[in-house]
């Protein structure tokens, strides 16, 4: 009943190539798209060099093989520390070709880091982005007693010690023996194997010592060849998170399996480069969908009225036809089977209410929010949104707007797509259904029994809670030397998330938290911080927040107050400090939450915030924050542990 | 179809009149001089459409008025509506439509002004016809009066109504913020004035939907359809890109239906004028929905030759103008990427 209006989206196809590893993709592709191009590297706003498909493969095959010749040994591990640029694929493509794999890290990387991850994996051969990296690494040398060779990547950067060589100048040396006969790239290609390393990534997750992640071709492969999305060579990739994520990667490497360009983008010249480029497609997380819901928003308050009143007209109308259209198409996220008899009247409702926005919503659509749309980056077809759970509101925003956000969801561990929401599985408040040769369960927090998928139980387990626990091509060989971590994680072929899902009554997943983050209090009772944290940092006062209340007899705060929402509200200060010295500050926050988290919104009485801490600075990526902007909430409770005491006094 | 009474009072002849003027100022608002400019550039294209705008649709009116055997005072609106120039709603059509919207802004900037000559041309080649019957009608049935179609005043209101585009135009140069709301104003004027004569019809007129035969609801819808066809097929013969394609056929189909209402209000007199703007009224109301349709049709055909097409614009624009983006065959088929 609720999916016969079910739309097809058909593009027309183009060719696509896909290997059985990744030193093959990169060869069918330079076979396949040529002189298209695969990456471009920003000179300025309206100036990018661009390098082909057939020149990345060339240039990866002389730099592999002057690899080789300096000794580079099969499978061995490649230290590789930079940020997004053009000569990390060309390295990337390098060591794929001369059967090695790559240990990436950002250029933020901290020097404990560096030196237990190399010590860890073992890193003889090292790419580092900078001179300034360079003579970082060359400080630690006493510490890293296997280093042996350094090659700098950027272009300008001129090798200031003995041990370094320059990215271009092996390609140079690797030209010339592949030009006097050298085939062993042919060699190397002709023994990888499917279940061969290609990358060694180690997490900084929100807990605990970082651990090397094993990911195989076989990892990557299965993801581009599941991943349920569809671009083509006419569409450009916005490049942003960072690449050492596996996150960026997989989209980088699926773009290379589509034959579509990649461009590199910045933090700083984002803006303009989603104009300039008008990419169709990006990987992304929540923070950019927070930062454009405001840019869109305070453009449309900066119109004058008459146009704003029109944008107004123009949300509702989709906001209520889209609802109608989502449930006719059967896009609901209920967690439960609904009565029939109840899914066919509001099927009527829907149906007539479809019909009397349609003509009204074609015009706005067309005259109003396609200007909107055209702000935000133009050609945007869709995002896949990740690494963090994307708020309710900012997410219906986008998606009434119409740029389908598609929130994904995955780990490290599992190189990393599980699940993703499609353009016919578009579920808001979900992270759409697992992706195809995916299996997963969802078991017992206690008693560790499998919930879902269990035909004895009403409708088959969907709309219980557990751990989401998964099986498929995608997920890891183990951690890197340490197999204590690898057996509980990975139990009979089956990898433990660590996260608390549910199964909506459509087959699609529900992150609700972290298994780990659960706070229990001291009269026993347990709360999931997330979604308090969530709500919370949807106040225009409130930055960032930690729930914190581990043993304690009530849950507290510690709140990042904004500045720019107080400034909007009218107030006139300088600093974060400022506000947090400020009393009345704090009660404008408090009066904020306790209307936040009240019972109207589904939050229950022990998970009422008592206490609250304005902290006097932002969270800092790398520090409080992952890469990905998610809390590590063992170094808030340490770094805090002050202000947290004072919480209960 | 004997109906003495007329469609619209007086009232709302004004009312009907403010808002067409609204509509113009707005269509003007969209336009920037640079638009004619571009017009005079890149002239292949747009002869092209012209030949289909001005060649085609007044033909194909003609060609309905005889095979529906229309009445005289149909015939002559039908032809009227062959004639129009393109409305400022074709942009946003094709647009959509994944069409060049520089043609059609620049087609529907064009034949405005060549309306001026091309109309009173066409309406003397096709409907003169239809006027010597109308008169003899009219004189069989006991009027002392000639019928002879009203150049002087087609003209007079076709200035007329160019001058709030001019005004819109002005505006624009000025102020772009406010030129954008008189825009967005406009395009939702246009779509209440067509709903505004609908409704009121049908509730003060219902005589008038039972009284009208079939072949005046058909030849609505059939104008607008053939016109697309037609315009399709025209621009296909000249083997131009498919995007250019797409801006022509609609570009030929709809036509600037607030400019026949003004026409017909200020040229034309009873009892003809009624009958006249029925015939104007309903095609207004059928165009917008048959080209709903042929828009999202033409959307999803176009959108890979489009992307592609879009993506070599983006290469030259970043990567330098002489920059060669080469689609190997293999991999996207035989699409015209031009």
């Amino acid at each position: 009943m609720t999916h016969f209006l079910r739309l097809r989206h058909r593009q027309p196809t183009t060719h696509r190539v896909t290997a059985p590893h990744l030193a093959e993709l990169y060869a069918r592709a330079a076979a396949t798209f040529g002189e298209l191009p695969a990456f471009a590297t920003r000179r300025a706003a309206n100036e990018w060099s661009p390098l082909s498909f057939r020149e990345l493969y060339a240039q990866g095959q002389a730099l592999a093989t002057a690899l080789i010749d300096l000794g580079l040994e099969r499978q061995a591990h490649i230290g590789l520390l930079a940020d997004n640029r053009v000569e990390w694929i060309i390295a990337d493509c390098a060591t794929q070709l001369a059967g090695a794999a790559n240990v990436p890290r950002g250029s933020d990387v901290t020097d404990e880091e560096i030196v237990t991850i190399f010590g860890h994996a073992g890193v003889t051969v090292a790419f580092v982005e900078s001179e300034a990296l360079e003579q970082r690494l060359m400080a630690l040398r006493e510490r890293l007693p296997h280093l042996q060779q350094l090659i700098l990547m950027h272009p300008k950067a001129q090798p200031q010690q003995p041990l370094t060589r320059h990215l271009y100048q092996l390609i140079e040396d690797g030209e010339a023996l592949r030009a006097a006969g050298d085939r062993r790239v042919e060699e190397r290609v002709a023994a990888l194997r499917p279940d061969d390393l290609f990358t060694l990534i180690y997490t900084s997750g929100t807990t605990g010592a970082p651990k090397g992640v094993m990911l195989t071709h076989a990892n990557m492969i299965s993801q581009i060849e599941n991943i349920p999305i569809k671009i083509n060579c006419a569409d450009r990739v916005l490049s942003i998170l960072p690449i050492w994520h596996v996150y960026e990667r997989v989209f980088e490497m699926f773009a290379i399996s589509q034959g579509c360009c990649t461009y590199y983008s910045s933090v700083q010249t984002l803006q303009e480069d989603l104009r300039n480029v008008e990419p169709t497609f990006m990987g992304s997380a929540p923070r950019l969908w927070e930062s454009l819901h405001q840019r869109i928003l305070k453009s449309i308050r900066q119109r004058h009225p008459m146009r704003r009143a029109l944008f107004r007209i123009a949300y509702f109308l989709s906001h209520h036809y889209k609802e109608s259209v989502f449930f006719l198409t059967g896009r609901r996220a209920d967690l439960y089977r609904q009565p029939r008899a109840w899914v066919a009247l509001a099927g009527v409702v829907h149906v007539l209410r479809w019909l009397l926005l349609l003509p009204w919503y074609g015009f706005f659509n067309a005259a109003v929010l396609e200007q909107v749309r055209l702000a935000v980056g133009g050609n945007l077809k869709g995002s896949v949104s990740g690494g963090g759970a994307l708020p309710d509101e900012i997410d219906r925003f986008f998606n009434y707007l119409g740029i389908p956000v598609l929130e994904g969801y995955g780990l490290t561990e599992t190189s990393p797509v599980l699940a993703v929401r499609t353009y016919e599985q578009l579920m808001i408040g979900t992270v759409g259904p697992m992706i195809r040769g995916t299996e997963l369960r969802i078991v017992c927090l206690e008693s560790g029994a499998v919930l879902y998928p269990d035909p004895q139980r009403r409708d088959g387990g969907r709309g219980l809670k557990g751990e989401v626990v998964v099986r498929g091509p995608q997920v890891m060989k183990g951690y890197y030397r340490n197999p204590e971590a690898t057996a509980q994680a990975l139990r009979n072929g089956w990898f433990h998330t660590g996260d608390i899902g549910v199964v909506s009554h459509g087959d699609c997943l529900q992150i609700v938290g972290r298994c780990k983050e659960t706070i229990v209090l001291a009269n026993g009772e347990n709360l999931e911080p997330a979604p308090i944290e969530l709500n919370l940092t949807q106040s225009p006062l409130i930055e960032q927040c930690v729930v914190v209340g581990q043993d304690r007899r009530y849950p507290a705060a510690l709140i990042v107050p904004s500045l720019e929402g107080f400034r909007d509200a009218g107030w006139a200060v300088g600093s974060v400090a400022e506000l947090a010295a400020d009393a009345q500050a704090r009660r404008s926050v408090e009066a904020e939450i306790k209307t936040r988290i009240a019972p109207v919104n589904g939050f229950r009485a022990h998970e009422r915030i008592q206490r609250v801490r304005l902290l006097e600075q932002r969270f800092a990526t790398g520090e409080e924050l992952t890469q990905l902007l998610k809390v590590k909430r063992h170094v808030v409770a340490q770094k805090y542990a002050h202000e947290i005491e004072s919480l209960y006094q | 179809m004997e109906i003495e009474q007329q469609l619209i009072n007086p009232m709302q002849q004004g009312l009907l009149a403010l808002m067409i003027l609204i509509i113009m100022f707005g269509m003007g608002a969209a336009l920037t001089p640079q638009d004619f400019r571009h017009a005079l550039q890149r002239p292949r294209g747009m002869l092209i459409g012209f030949l289909s705008q001005f060649g085609l649709m007044p033909l194909i009116a003609f060609g309905l008025a005889h095979l529906l055997q229309l009445s005289p005072a149909k015939a002559i609106a039908l032809i009227l509506i062959g004639c129009l120039p393109g409305g400022s709603t074709s942009n946003m059509f094709a647009y959509f439509a994944r069409g060049s919207l520089a043609l059609s802004i620049s087609m529907t900037a064009a034949s405005t002004m060549l309306a001026l000559i091309m109309m009173p041309l066409l309406l003397d080649l096709y409907a003169s016809g239809f006027a010597e019957q109308l008169d003899a009608q009219l004189r069989e049935a006991g009027s002392d009066t000639h019928f002879v179609i009203p150049y002087g005043n087609i003209v007079a209101s076709l200035l007329l109504v160019i001058v709030p585009v001019i005004g819109g135009m002005v505006l624009r140069r000025y102020s772009p913020g406010w030129a954008k709301t008189a825009e967005d104003t406009a395009g939702f004027m246009a779509i209440i004035v067509i709903l505004f004569l609908l409704v009121s019809a049908l509730l003060l007129r219902t005589e008038y939907f039972l009284a009208t035969p079939w072949e005046i609801y058909v030849a609505a819808v059939c104008i607008g359809l053939v016109g697309f066809l037609f315009g399709y097929g025209t621009a296909t013969a000249f083997r131009l890109p498919p995007r250019f394609k797409r801006a022509i056929s609609l570009e030929t189909g709809i036509q600037n239906g607030p400019i026949a209402l003004a026409i017909i209000m200020l040229s034309f007199a009873e009892p003809i004028q009624s009958e006249m703007l029925w015939v104007a009224i309903l095609y207004s109301a059928f165009i917008v929905i048959t080209s709903s349709f042929v828009t999202l049709y033409y959307r999803r055909i176009g959108q890979l030759d489009w992307d592609l097409h879009h993506n070599t614009r983006i290469h030259q624009r970043l990567f330098g103008a002489n920059y060669q983006t080469r689609y190997p065959r293999r991999v996207i088929g035989d699409v015209d990427t031009r």
